[in-house]
């Protein structure tokens, strides 16, 4: 069966990086770890929460607000940058010829940063993931992805090839290899397979036109659902091609989150300690913190900034949903102590925003939206600071503890089973003191 | 622990007042100029504008983005925003106890002026009309009444620093008879004093506020019993009148002249600003901005207007559209030389590409810009009048500009249900459009069921959906998918949008 991915010319290949993973701290118990990642825009501290910016803009936050809430690092969508990019009337890409007229625009722009004035750094998607969306109504060969344009119907390809260069055009600090994403919970265990394998030798073909590795870091993504043999083939077929960083796909499809943590954990389990790992659409606050656990550093996901839109504030006591007339007369912070814009006090310089005034602006007014969001990410990003902080000070079991136990109010009957295992399985016991 | 007297008296003085100093006056219908102060605020010039705000805020810009990227000096808030509970329930606001509990509430700066007012500006007309104790509101859960005596008791409660005293104005309706006018002038009249006598009733130890009398849009001499009381008792307790139609300022008796004049006759371009300017009026709220703004429009226009450099029959346009695909390619700001954030940040391909993603953020930015652009405008007005260039300048300015704002060509964010008219007699047409109007309903329901999503279930199931997947699929459906048109995928709440 191996015989159907090529092995890279020299193993490990000496592949150039434009990053600096830079490991200040390992927990003496899981696998958890504390880095700096020095990226072409700056360092970002790992483990990290990065908010989807999916159309070159936050949901509203202007690039200052999100700078704001200590945000070094933000999602864009290849897909939706090119796609909107571009003029209409012009086809995305013809029959696989390449006419790339969103190029033009980000050409002209002069790159994804300039376009949204975002300084700092971003990562870019391979617009694959949108094949997971239409998986049904597009087709994967092993040329690429072939669909029809959302503009006028017209078939398109979208190539490994044609990802690449489309990010290089970004100019994202962090691009992702296109990779052929399938569900992870379908049953076709040959599909998988060809799914795993296939993404290895795009991977290969990503690395081959990639324009600038100087600037720009190809991060390659390790497929395989949930089949723990495929998954480790395929890390280890990755892991030999060197890229700067890894991430792991294909989860956060509505698998069974034991699934998920078993994946998660057989992949770091061989990934180098000195490389960057990244889960793909993670973001629920429980994942987060399980994930590290099990040896994760990077996460996104559109859900904090979503469910905000939704009127839900996320908190260390669960996510609250100011619509309900409950909050109408709160008159205290979202979160106590929290440090976001809307949330610090003013005699702190923040603005002292009340529940109840939430309420009251909460899908009335686009500022409601903005204002919950600025809170939402905020949380996520503090999270993550917060259990690196536990990790240099090899405290992250006890951090872990502390936060199940605020999350459902001290009741440990409540306590999600697939964490309690997950975190069994790396020396924490959720149900000790 | 004796504190001298003296100090002891200082914090008894009386709340220290509004203040208006008129810094040039040139005749009765002649443009002025002025400055509005009140410890602790900011002063404001006039002429000028204070910031219209939707729920005790500017649509689009949260209070951080208020304070770090707009100058305003004073905003106006109406308090049907904020009653929606009555008088069922007394409005949460009313139990915010704290000092200056709207102000509080609102997160609005302390150095920022708050102008409390009954009704939005402009007010959507309410088909419940006004008694002669009762004036009609229209709430984001519909039309309600409240009576004078809550009106005071309200502001008295919210502590604004100047309260707009109740109009009794038949607003939509097209023809008022002799009679209802008579009305008007005596319910207002009554409303005034209902007021003036609560705040007679608060003691020295809380905050005072000012009061605007309202001048009503009908001839003096239809109103002069109420303009003859006003003179006669209530002069010296308002700091302020509230112009309802500014085109009968010179009616305006001059015993009133020296008080601030605040429009409530919403102007529907600049050159309408300049005319309500040279018959003297102070202060603007500007519901032509964020109607710009809605519309995608930045404003573009100095005053003065630049000088012609040749003499071409075309005048220049207002603003900008920026869902045009002109901009696609554009890295120059909206307006040349505006320093406002949008611009000195970003540019017009990427507030394009927002408006064409539908992202708020576009909006956002255009809010900014085009408040940026009218408090450009009053400070040139400011100095034009100093200087004794304004008549001409006005001249230069509509020969040099296009009379009217452009025409909105895309589509504006979605509209709320206190943001519109509701005729009983109506079509009842779709105020917004549906989000995802190439899908015909049952596209949707394949789409639902290829992904294998339950709109509506749980809130945490309809997260799930992935709206921003959906953007791509339209114009898909030759494929096969299962469809199961059992489910109800008129309901599908992208954006959870609420309907009475």
């Amino acid at each position: 069966m191996s015989s159907v991915i090529p092995r890279p010319i020299m193993a490990p290949a000496s592949m150039p990086s434009a990053l600096r993973f830079e490991l200040l701290g390992k927990c003496s118990v899981t696998k958890a770890r504390a880095a700096t990642l020095h990226l072409p825009h700056g360092p970002v501290p790992l483990p990290i929460f990065m908010p989807v910016a999916t159309q070159a803009s936050l949901k509203g936050l202007t690039p200052a607000q999100l700078e704001d809430q200590g945000c070094r690092l933000c999602l864009n969508n290849t897909y939706h940058l090119y796609g909107l990019l571009q003029l209409p009337h012009a086809p995305l890409l013809t029959n696989g010829r390449g006419l790339k007229p969103g190029q033009a625009t980000l050409d002209a722009v002069g790159g994804a940063h300039k376009l949204q004035a975002w300084p700092h750094n971003i990562l870019t998607d391979s617009g694959g993931f949108q094949m997971v969306s239409l998986l049904k109504l597009a087709k994967v060969t092993e040329e690429g992805v072939r669909f029809l344009s959302p503009h006028d119907g017209s078939p398109m390809l979208l190539t490994p090839e044609h990802s690449i260069s489309l990010q290089n055009s970004i100019g994202s600090d962090i691009i992702m290899q296109l990779d052929d994403v399938i569900a992870t919970t379908s049953p076709d265990h040959a599909r998988m397979k060809e799914a795993m394998e296939r993404s290895v030798r795009w991977l290969d073909r990503c690395i081959q036109a990639h324009k600038y590795p100087d600037r720009q870091n190809l991060f390659c993504i390790i497929q395989g659902g949930l089949h723990l043999d495929m998954r480790r083939e395929c890390t280890a077929q990755m892991v030999a091609r060197d890229t700067p960083g890894i991430a792991i796909g294909g989860l956060s499809g509505g698998e069974e989150k034991d699934a998920y943590c078993s994946v998660v954990k057989a992949c770091t389990e061989l990934l180098p300690e000195k490389k960057p790992r990244y889960v793909m659409g993670v973001g629920y606050p429980e994942d987060l913190v399980v994930s590290v656990a099990l040896g994760a550093d990077m996460f996104d996901c559109v859900w904090p900034t979503r469910t905000a839109r939704f009127g839900n504030a996320i908190t260390s006591r669960g996510v609250l949903n100011i619509r309900n007339a409950v909050y109408s007369e709160d008159f205290g912070p979202i979160e106590k102590g929290c440090r976001c814009t809307c949330c610090r006090p003013t005699s702190e310089g923040g603005l002292g925003i009340t529940r109840a005034y939430i309420y009251h602006v909460t899908a009335k007014e686009t500022a409601g939206a903005h204002l919950l969001t600025m809170h939402n990410v905020h949380y996520q990003l503090n999270l993550m600071r917060l259990a690196r902080e536990a990790i240099l000070k090899d405290r992250y079991p006890h951090f872990v503890r502390d936060f199940f136990s605020k999350l459902y109010d001290g009741d440990q009957q409540k306590y999600p089973e697939w964490a309690v295992t997950a975190l069994r399985g790396v020396g924490v016991d959720l149900h000790s003191d | 622990m004796s504190v001298p007297a003296s100090i002891q008296k200082l914090d008894q003085l009386p709340p220290e007042m509004l203040e208006f100093t008129l810094l040039k006056k040139t005749g009765a219908l002649a443009p002025r100029l002025g400055r509005l102060s009140l410890p602790r605020r900011k002063s404001i010039l006039t002429p000028g504008f204070i910031g219209n705000t939707s729920r005790g805020v500017i649509p689009h810009v949260s209070q951080d983005n208020f304070r770090k990227s707009v100058e305003l000096g004073g905003v106006y808030i109406a308090l049907e925003d904020f009653v929606e509970k009555h008088p069922q329930k007394t409005p949460p606001i009313f139990k915010y106890e704290v000092p200056e509990p709207l102000r509080k509430f609102i997160a609005l700066p302390e150095e920022t002026l708050l102008v409390l007012g009954a009704r939005r500006n402009p007010p959507i007309p309410s088909p419940v009309a006004n008694t002669n104790t009762q004036i009609g509101l229209l709430t984001s859960v519909g039309f309600t009444t409240i009576s004078s005596d809550y009106y005071a008791a309200a502001a008295r409660k919210l502590q604004p620093d100047v309260v707009v005293g109740l109009a009794d104005i038949p607003f939509g309706q097209a023809a008022v008879g002799l009679k209802r006018k008579d009305k008007m002038s005596d319910r207002t009249e009554t409303w005034l004093r209902d007021l003036i006598v609560k705040q007679g009733t608060m003691d020295d130890a809380e905050k005072g506020w000012s009061i605007f009398a309202p001048i009503l849009p009908i001839d003096r001499h239809l109103q002069s019993w109420y303009l003859e009381h006003l003179l006669d008792d209530m002069v010296d307790k308002i700091d302020g009148v509230a112009i309802y139609d500014a085109y009968l300022l010179h009616e305006l008796p001059e015993q009133l002249h020296h008080l601030p004049r605040l429009s409530f006759h919403a102007p529907a371009s600049p050159q309408e600003l300049l005319r309500q300017i040279s018959l003297g009026m102070d202060l603007f709220t500007v519901p032509f901005i964020n109607d710009a703004t809605d519309a995608g429009v930045a404003l573009d226009f100095n005053f003065p207007a630049p000088v012609k450099h040749h003499a071409s029959s075309t005048r220049r346009s207002l603003g900008i559209d920026m869902w045009s695909d002109d901009h696609a390619l554009s890295v120059t700001p909206l307006s040349h030389n505006c320093t406002c954030y949008a611009c000195t940040k970003h540019h017009r391909a990427f507030v394009q590409h927002l408006l064409g993603a539908k992202e708020m953020l576009g909006w956002v930015l255009i809010q900014l810009h085009n408040h940026a652009i009218i408090c450009a405008f009053f400070a040139g007005v400011r100095a034009s009048i100093e200087v004794g260039t304004f008549d001409t300048d006005v001249a230069a300015f509509e020969a040099y500009y296009e009379p009217d704002l452009p025409e909105k060509t895309g589509q504006g964010p979605r509209v709320r249900g206190y943001q519109f008219k509701s005729e009983a007699h109506a079509k009842k047409g779709k105020k917004n459009p549906k989000a995802f109007n190439k899908f015909g309903g049952e596209d949707l329901v394949k789409l639902k069921a290829a992904h294998g999503q339950q709109p509506n279930k749980k809130p945490a199931t309809r997260d799930v959906i992935d709206d921003e997947a959906l953007l791509g699929l339209v114009g898909m459906e030759e494929h096969g998918i299962n469809a199961d048109a059992a489910v109800q995928m008129d309901k599908l709440n992208l954006e959870d949008d609420e309907r009475r």
